[in-house]
C-alpha cells in the first residue's frame, strides 16, 4: 500500500470524525435555543390568553389597568360565579343568599401597580446610574492617566460587576433602608438599583467615548478649546448615541431584577398608586409594587391553579415582553451602531 | 482654569464612587453581621448553662434507638419486594418489642426537655445569662422566682442516675430480643437484617461510654469564643424560631449552593463551550449572525420568570420524567419532589450558558490568525486545530468564563428560592446520585426568604448578614482568579 492511500484513509477517518463532533456542537448550540425558544412559546402562548382576548379591543384592557384583587369563586343556581373583590362586594348587596366560597388571592383584577412601579423604578435608577456612570467614564477615558489610583478604580469596578444582586439587597437594606432611615421607599430601591447596574454602564459608556477617534479631541484642543468644551462639544455628542445603547440593556438588567428590591422598595400588596400621596416628599418614600416582585409573590405565596394560572402566566408575559423588548432593542441598535461607527 | 479644574475635580469624584460603594458594601455587611458572634456565643453559653446540651446528649441516644427502628421498616420493606408472601408476623412483633424498649428512654427524654426548657426561661427571665461569663456565682436569682437555677439543675442533673438504669434495663430487654431474633428469607434483607444487628450491638455497646459523658458533664465549663465562629462556619444545623435551641450553621446552605451551582456547571459548561466552538469556527456566516444574538438575547431573561417557569413547567417534567417506565433502572427514581437541586440547577445552566458562551467566544476570537494558519499549513484538518491549537491556546479565557459563569450562578437568587425546594437540611449522599435530586435550600435562597420576616438587630438577622459576606467573599474570590486568569492569558499570546 502507497502511502498516498494511507494517508487519504487517515484523511477519511478524520473527516468523519470531524463531521460527527461537528454535529454534536451543532446539536448541542440549537438544543440551547431550542430551550429558550420553548420558554418563550410556553409563557407567550399561556400568558397571551390572559392579555389577548378574542373580541375587540383584542387586549385585555382590565388587566393592564387594574390593581390586583383577590378572586372569589362560586356556584351560584348552578352557575359557575368568577367575581373580583369589588364585584363580589356589589354582588353581595343584590343577592342577600349565602354561598359557600373559594377565595384566591391576587386573582383577580390586573398588575397596574406592579407596571407603574417597575416604571418608576427604571426611570429613577437609570437616571442615577447614568449620570454617576457617565462622568466616571469621562474621568476615566478623558482624564485619567494611567496609574495605580486608576487601576484601583478599574479592579472596584470589575468586582463591583461581580457582587451578587442579593448582597446589593442586603446592603441596600443595611445603607438606605436603616442607616438613612428611608424605609422601604422608591429611593432606597433608585438608588440600590442604580448602584447594581453602574459598573454595566461605566464599560459600555467607556468604550463608547473611547471609540470617539482621537483627531477630533485634537482639533478642538488645537484650535483653543478648553478640555471641557472639547469634551461637551466635539467627543460627547458622537459618544452619546452608543452610550444610551449599550445603557439600554441596564434597564433591562434593572427592570429584571427582583433580589434587590425585595426589602428596599418592593411590597407585596398596596392599594394606593404612587401618585396617591399626601404631599409631594412623601412620593419619594413609598415602597411600590414591582412587576418582577409580582412574579414571585404570585409564584410562591399562592397555590397552583387554574385560576392562580391566569395570573401567573399573565403576568410573567407582561414582563417577559417587556424586558425582551428593551433588550432586542437594544441588541438591534448595537449591531446597527458597530456597522455604522467605522470612522 | 479653576473652572477647569472643579469640573475635572467632579468628575474624578464620581470615578470614586464605585470604589466607595465597595467599599461600603463591606463595611455595611460587618456592621450588621459582626455582631453575630458574640450573639451567637451568648446563645451557645446559654445552651450550656441551661442544661439543654446535657439533655441533647440523652436526646440523641433516644433518637439512634429509633433511627434503629425506623431502619427496620426500611428491612421489611425489602423482604416483602424480594421475597413476596414471607410470613412476616414473627418479625412484626419483633419490630414492635424494639421499638417498645426505648419508651422509659423517650420519658427520661421528655421530662429533662422540660426540666431544661423551663431553666432557661428562669435564666433569661433573671437576666444573668446573657453576655456573663460563665461563672456560677456571678447570678443572683430573685426570689420571686418560679424556678431556682440550682435545684433545677440538681433535678435535671438527676438523669445521671436515672440513664444508666434505664440504659441497663434497655440493653437486657434488647439483648434478649437479639437473641431471638427472626430469620428472614431473602438474601438481601437478611444481610441488611445482619448489618442492623450490628449496629445495634454497637449503639448498646455505648451506653456506659455515655452514662460517663453524662456524669462528666459541666455546666459551668466555659465555652470558648471560637465556638461562635466554628458553631457558624462549621454547624451542619440551621434552625431557627424554634422552641428548643437556635442553631446558625451555614453548612447546609453552602452544601446546597455548590450542588445547585455543580449541576449547573456540568449542564451548562459542555453547552456553551460548544456552543461557542461551533460559532466561532463552524458555522456559516448567516448562521452565525442569527445565533450570536440570540443566545445573548436569552441572557436577558429575568431570573425570576426562569424560576417561575421551573416551577410551573420544569419541576413537573422532571418528576414526570422520573416516573416514566423507561427511567425504571435508575436507583433512585421516581423522585418524590418536583422542586430540588437538579431542577434549579437546569435552569441556572440556561442562565450561565449565555455567559460562558459570550467570554469563551471572544477568547477564541482573539486567539491571533496566524496559530490558524500555521496549524493549516501543516496538514491539520479543522478538527484538529480546534482541539489542540485553538482550544489549548484560549484556554485560560475559556476557564475564566467559566468562573464568571460559576459566580453568576452561585450569586443568583431566585431561581433557587423559586426551584431549589427550600430545605433546610443537607441532602442524604447514602443515595449517591440520588441527593441531586432532593430538595436544598442555599445562601442565596435563605437570605431573600428569611430577610423579611426576622427583627432588626437580633442574632437571627445578624445570622443572615454573616450568610450575604460568606456569598461576597466567594464571589470576590471567583471573580479575582478569573481575572488574574485572563491577565495571564492575555500575556502569554500578546
Amino acid at each position: 500500500m502507497s502511502t498516498i492511500a494511507i494517508a487519504t484513509k487517515a484523511t477519511k477517518r478524520g473527516h468523519i470524525a470531524e463531521g460527527f463532533v461537528f454535529t454534536m456542537f451543532r446539536i448541542g448550540t440549537y438544543f440551547v435555543l431550542l430551550c429558550a425558544t420553548y420558554i418563550f412559546l410556553d409563557i407567550g402562548i399561556k400568558g397571551g390568553q390572559t392579555v389577548f382576548q378574542k373580541t375587540a379591543p383584542f387586549i385585555n384592557v382590565k388587566f393592564l389597568t387594574e390593581p390586583p384583587q383577590t378572586l372569589y369563586v362560586f356556584d351560584y343556581q348552578g352557575k359557575k360565579m368568577e367575581l373580583s373583590d369589588r364585584e363580589f362586594r356589589e354582588w353581595k348587596t343584590t343577592h342577600k343568599e349565602d354561598v359557600d366560597v373559594t377565595s384566591v388571592s391576587y386573582s383577580a383584577g390586573g398588575i397596574w401597580p406592579c407596571i407603574v412601579g417597575t416604571a418608576l423604578l427604571v426611570i429613577g435608577s437609570m437616571s442615577l446610574a447614568l449620570f454617576i456612570g457617565i462622568s466616571c467614564s469621562i474621568y476615566l477615558s478623558e482624564y485619567a492617566r494611567d496609574g495605580r489610583f486608576i487601576r484601583l478604580i478599574r479592579v472596584a469596578i470589575l468586582n463591583l460587576a461581580g457582587v451578587p444582586s442579593i448582597v446589593f439587597g442586603l446592603f441596600g437594606f443595611g445603607l438606605f433602608v436603616i442607616f438613612f432611615g428611608w424605609n422601604v421607599s422608591l429611593l432606597s430601591g433608585w438608588f440600590t438599583l442604580g448602584l447594581m447596574v453602574l459598573p454595566a454602564i461605566i464599560t459600555a459608556s467607556e468604550e463608547s467615548l473611547r471609540a470617539v477617534p482621537q483627531g477630533l479631541r485634537e482639533g478642538s484642543l488645537a484650535l483653543g478649546a478648553t478640555k471641557w468644551q472639547t469634551i461637551r462639544k466635539n467627543v460627547l455628542p458622537y459618544a452619546m448615541p452608543g452610550i444610551l445603547t449599550s445603557s439600554i440593556l441596564g434597564i433591562a438588567r434593572v427592570a429584571g431584577e427582583t433580589a434587590p428590591i425585595m426589602f428596599t422598595a418592593a411590597y407585596a400588596m398596596r392599594d394606593e398608586m404612587p401618585w396617591q400621596v399626601p404631599h409631594w416628599t412623601n412620593f419619594f418614600f413609598q415602597g411600590v409594587m414591582a412587576l418582577p416582585y409580582h412574579i414571585y409573590v404570585v409564584s410562591s405565596k399562592i397555590p397552583q391553579n387554574e385560576y392562580t394560572e391566569r395570573v401567573q402566566y399573565g403576568t410573567a408575559f407582561v414582563f417577559l415582553v417587556v424586558v425582551m423588548l428593551i433588550a432586542l432593542t437594544s441588541i438591534l441598535l448595537r449591531e446597527r451602531q458597530r456597522r455604522r461607527l467605522s470612522w | 482654569m479653576t473652572s477647569e479644574s472643579l469640573i475635572k475635580a467632579f468628575f474624578s469624584s464620581n470615578a470614586l464612587v464605585a470604589i466607595v460603594v465597595l467599599g461600603l458594601i463591606t463595611i455595611f455587611l460587618f456592621r450588621e453581621g459582626f455582631g453575630f458572634f458574640g450573639q451567637n456565643l451568648a446563645n451557645i453559653r446559654l445552651y450550656r448553662r441551661a442544661g439543654l446540651e446535657y439533655v441533647d446528649i440523652i436526646r440523641d441516644q433516644a433518637q439512634q434507638q429509633a433511627a434503629l427502628s425506623r431502619k427496620l421498616g426500611e428491612i421489611r420493606q425489602l423482604e416483602l419486594r424480594n421475597a413476596p408472601g414471607a410470613n412476616l408476623e414473627a418479625f412484626d412483633q419483633f419490630t414492635g418489642a424494639f421499638s417498645d424498649s426505648g419508651e422509659f428512654l423517650d420519658a427520661l427524654v421528655s421530662d429533662a426537655n422540660d426540666q431544661a426548657l423551663a431553666l432557661r426561661e428562669a435564666m433569661i427571665a433573671s437576666g444573668a445569662s446573657v453576655a456573663a461569663s460563665s461563672t456560677t456565682e456571678s447570678e443572683t436569682p430573685t426570689t420571686a422566682q418560679a424556678v431556682d437555677p440550682k435545684t433545677a439543675m440538681a433535678t435535671l442533673r438527676g438523669a445521671d442516675e436515672k440513664f444508666p438504669t434505664i440504659a441497663e434495663a434497655m440493653k437486657a430487654k434488647i439483648d434478649n430480643l437479639l437473641s431471638t431474633a427472626p430469620t428472614l428469607n431473602s438474601p438481601k434483607a437478611k444481610k441488611a437484617f445482619e448489618n442492623w444487628k450490628k449496629k445495634t450491638r454497637d449503639y448498646l455497646a455505648n451506653f456506659p461510654a455515655v452514662a460517663q459523658k453524662l456524669r462528666a458533664w459541666n455546666p459551668d465549663e466555659p465555652v470558648s469564643a471560637s465556638r461562635a465562629i466554628s458553631s457558624f462556619l462549621f454547624g451542619t444545623n440551621w434552625i431557627t424560631a424554634s422552641f428548643w435551641q437556635d442553631w446558625y450553621g451555614i453548612i447546609p446552605l453552602l452544601v446546597g449552593s455548590i450542588m445547585v451551582s455543580l449541576v449547573a456547571l456540568l449542564i451548562a459548561v459542555p453547552l456553551g463551550v460548544c456552543s461557542a466552538i461551533y460559532v466561532s469556527e463552524v458555522a456559516a456566516k448567516g448562521e452565525k449572525a442569527f445565533i450570536k444574538p440570540y443566545i445573548e438575547f436569552i441572557s436577558a431573561i429575568p431570573s425570576v420568570v426562569l424560576g417561575f417557569f421551573g416551577i410551573a413547567v420544569v419541576g413537573q417534567a422532571v418528576r414526570a420524567l422520573s416516573q416514566a417506565s423507561f427511567m425504571k433502572w435508575v436507583p433512585f427514581f421516581p423522585i418524590s419532589e418536583r422542586l430540588n437541586v437538579f431542577t434549579a440547577g437546569a435552569l441556572l445552566a440556561l442562565m450561565a450558558v449565555p455567559t460562558i458562551f459570550t467570554l469563551a467566544e471572544d477568547a477564541l476570537r482573539n486567539v491571533p490568525r496566524g496559530f490558524k494558519e500555521a496549524s493549516y499549513a501543516l496538514g491539520a484538518n479543522r478538527l484538529q486545530t480546534i482541539a489542540r491549537v485553538l482550544v489549548p491556546a484560549s484556554l485560560s479565557g475559556i476557564i475564566s468564563a467559566v468562573l464568571l459563569g460559576l459566580g453568576r450562578v452561585i450569586g443568583e437568587t431566585m431561581v433557587v428560592l423559586l426551584c431549589a425546594g427550600n430545605r433546610i437540611a443537607i441532602p442524604d449522599f447514602t443515595q449517591g446520585l440520588g441527593a441531586f435530586f432532593q430538595p436544598v435550600h442555599t445562601m442565596t435562597g435563605i437570605i431573600a426568604q428569611e430577610m423579611g420576616e426576622v427583627v432588626r438587630g437580633s442574632i437571627h438577622y445578624r445570622a443572615l448578614f454573616m450568610v450575604g459576606l460568606v456569598l461576597f467573599v466567594l464571589t470576590l474570590g471567583i471573580n479575582y482568579l478569573a481575572q488574574r486568569l485572563v491577565a495571564r492569558y492575555r500575556m502569554s499570546i500578546g
